[in-house]
């Protein structure tokens, strides 16, 4: 039996970044350094808030903070160190990332430098504010927390400041307001639809009101799930809501990248989960909607990456069909599915930041990023090419990588429901993926340019500095861990599963 | 219940009908003052309502400086950066105009007849709160209209402002006892996404030269 435990880690994990981001930006102008250092440190004080927080969970309990406002179970906990865990990598790798001044020449290098604690200060606001979604048991605050991260990341995907910078950005600010307005006001109308039932406060926690979801209008349930597929399905990338995505996922700097598509679009997944799984035991019908949105989300973000040039944005395509798998696991209600999904959402959140991590290096090094510029780099840049593979062999589901367990376990969840179309088109999708993972990796690191013209000079790359594969090699590690190993998250992950609501009935 | 019908239908139907005209009202200074006489109207809404809900004060106080004050300021300041003009949208002003009304009439009726559909309590739908929340979604109705019509990016903001204001006002229907501080968070959040929206808006057409959206057209597929 699990009980409830007040606990100040349910406010560090996403204070403690909050407050290092605004130290950053205004110590940071004084020196460069210091905006580093507090970057550095807040993400690590989130990641070592987070392990606390995994290790009392696993113990049994479920914290709390702020009387019931905040409300940490095991599904909060796995996403919370999903979210560290991919936060300090990216942070440590965007040290050196961005004070490169090739990189930073897109806007005049010296008044993007002059931004830089501003960055850092955004930065690890968006780490917070995704930390605090994770945490809240608020419905109207999971809203405020997710509009938040839109709020806290719209000016670093536009950060270099550059017309496809800020076109990236105007995109990715206007659409995930206007979807998330539609989740703002299916929050509302579960609300105001709970308010009879549940007194006070209480209408307005997560926790409260999966116990009421029968009792909801029929009529008013409709609305609430389509309108916060709506929302939170904008914010992760979900088809066809997607079309910010690759935009904003491929402009913004490389670290940042590995943020949005690693971890934001898993939070936005998460509060998908953690509403609309409350009305699948009364509609039976919505799982095979879901299922149904999951299968085209994988084909199309599948098909889209098969015919692009520019690595992020293939990577971003990537993501949305990863997304796919995610929200198709989470559809098939079922145990093994909702634990197939949790397992894809952290084996994706350390694979796709590996591989835009990876991408970042080779930007790193050769200022470019089209795969027709780009030829040949294996030789001068083996840690990279080794860490790009693993993520690459990771997103295809090959063995003995994480991919692998989370898709098996979505395929044979889908099989016992007797989804054999699902499981199909699951694994075709996966094929693509691999077709355009290793067409990329084989043009970037061992064919030669397609343009002779604008092809990058091998004569000056060089290997990424240290710090940028010590970001790229923990990643790869937790990669090939999950893989090999893969019940070390089983307690976790088996705890999580048991929180979503539905899948115990089944 | 104390409430004044006459007075919040009155100032419900003066309030769509800003929304038409921060929709096509081609001067964009215009269109904002339309805007800030919506939130104005918003804010005497609410106060119609307070008297049935004296919680309701705080909610007209957080309508006034948030959409009254903050938002049509920062609008003015951007719209003195980046031009009065609006970029010709994607339909004529005539044909808009049309578009525009059959969609108000047509969306009210519909609205105002069916909302139940969509009430999660009986009182939601009751007397004035049924006229309300019929407006609401009106507003919200313009407001989506806006944002896919026109290529002016200052525009698509005031469209956006326009959504904004109609989950604003359908809280007074559909949850009147909300905590003033979720609907805080909600009401800063929104000016801070505009402020945001209009500075990059103020980036591109430093770029570009141009607010216009079909400008955008670096990324695709």
């Amino acid at each position: 039996m699990e009980q409830s435990a007040p606990s100040a880690l349910t406010q560090i994990v996403f204070l403690a970044p909050a407050v290092a981001g605004l130290l950053a930006w205004l110590l940071g102008r004084v020196r460069r350094a210091v905006a580093e250092a507090f970057a550095l440190l807040g993400s690590a004080a989130a990641l070592v808030a987070a392990i606390g927080i995994a290790a009392r969970v696993l113990r049994g309990e479920i914290l709390t903070g702020w009387g019931p406002e905040l409300r940490v179970d095991a599904l909060s906990a796995l996403l919370v160190l999903l979210i560290s865990g991919v936060g300090l990598p990216s942070t440590l790798f965007s040290i050196r990332y961005m004070r490169h001044r090739r990189l930073l020449d897109r806007d005049g290098a010296d008044v993007t430098d002059k931004r830089l604690p501003g960055f850092y200060g955004l930065y690890l606001l968006f780490l917070a504010t995704m930390l605090w979604g994770c945490v809240t048991n608020n419905i109207i605050m999971l809203y405020v927390a997710v509009e938040a991260t839109t709020i806290a990341s719209g000016l670093l995907v536009a950060f270099y400041w550059d017309r496809r910078s800020l076109e990236a950005g105007y995109k990715y600010l206007m659409l995930l307001t206007v979807g998330i307005t539609f989740a703002l006001f299916a929050s509302v109308l579960l609300y105001a639809a709970a308010t009879p039932y549940l007194p006070g406060v209480n209408a307005m926690l997560i926790s409260e009101l999966r116990g009421v979801a029968s009792l909801i209008p029929r009529s008013v349930a409709v609305f609430v799930v389509a309108f916060l597929v709506v929302g939170f399905g904008t914010k992760a990338g979900i088809a066809p809501f997607h079309p910010w995505l690759p935009d904003a996922h491929a402009e913004a700097p490389s670290p940042v990248s590995a943020l949005l598509s690693g971890v934001m679009i898993n939070m936005a997944a998460y509060a998908l989960a953690r509403t609309i799984t409350i009305f699948f035991p009364v509609y039976d019908a919505l799982t095979v909607f879901v299922v149904f949105l999951g299968g085209f989300t994988m084909l199309l973000g599948g098909v889209m990456s098969l015919v692009q040039d520019d690595l992020k944005r293939l990577l971003a395509y990537s993501s949305v069909s990863q997304m796919g798998y995610v929200i198709m696991g989470l559809g098939f209600g079922t145990y093994l599915g909702v634990y197939g999904s949790l397992f894809h959402l952290l084996h994706h959140a350390a694979a796709k930041a590996l591989l835009f991590l990876s991408v970042g290096a080779v930007i790193y090094a050769t200022s470019a990023r089209s795969m027709s510029q780009l030829g040949g780099l294996g030789k001068r840049m083996p840690v990279t090419a080794a860490c790009f593979f693993i993520g690459a062999f990771a997103i295809s589901g090959l063995p003995p990588f994480s991919g692998f367990m989370s898709k098996l376990t979505i395929f044979l969840a889908g099989a016992q429901e007797g989804m054999w179309t699902a499981v199909g088109v699951g694994i075709f999708t996966s094929l693509l993926t691999l077709i355009v993972v290793m067409r990329a990796g084989q043009a970037i690191f061992w064919g030669a340019p397609k343009s002779a013209a604008t092809a990058v000079s091998l004569e000056s790359v060089r290997e990424a500095p240290a710090s940028l594969w010590l970001a790229m090699g923990a990643l790869a590690g937790v990669c090939l861990l999950l893989g090999v190993y893969p019940q070390i998250a089983y307690p976790l992950l088996n705890k999580a599963t048991l929180t979503v609501a539905g899948v115990v009935g089944h | 219940m104390p409430y004044n019908t006459e007075l919040i239908e009155t100032l419900s139907m003066i309030l769509i009908i800003t929304s038409v005209a921060a929709v096509e009202s081609q001067n964009l200074k215009r269109a904002a003052a339309a805007y800030c006489l919506q939130a104005l109207l918003i804010c005497g809404l609410i106060l119609a309502f307070a008297a049935g809900n004296s919680a309701l004060y705080v909610w007209a106080a957080t309508a006034f400086i948030t959409k009254a004050i903050l938002t049509p300021w920062f609008l003015l300041r951007y719209i003195a950066k980046t031009g009065e003009q609006e970029v010709p949208a994607i339909v004529g002003f005539g044909p808009s105009v049309v578009i525009a009304s059959v969609l108000l009439v047509s969306f009210y009726k519909l609205t105002h007849t069916y909302v139940h559909v969509l009430a999660p309590t009986p009182e939601a739908v009751a007397g004035v709160f049924r006229t309300n929340l019929a407006v609401a979604l009106t507003v919200f109705v313009l407001g989506l209209y806006a944002i896919l019509s026109r290529r002016d990016a200052i525009k698509t903001v005031i469209g956006l402002c326009l959504l904004e204001n109609a989950v604003h006002l359908s809280l007074v229907s559909l949850a009147p006892d909300m905590r003033e501080t979720a609907l805080i968070g909600i009401a800063t959040e929104v000016v801070v996404t505009v402020y945001l929206l209009l500075y990059v808006i103020a980036g591109i057409r430093e770029k570009v030269g141009s607010t216009d959206t079909y400008e955008l057209a670096e990324l695709h597929w």
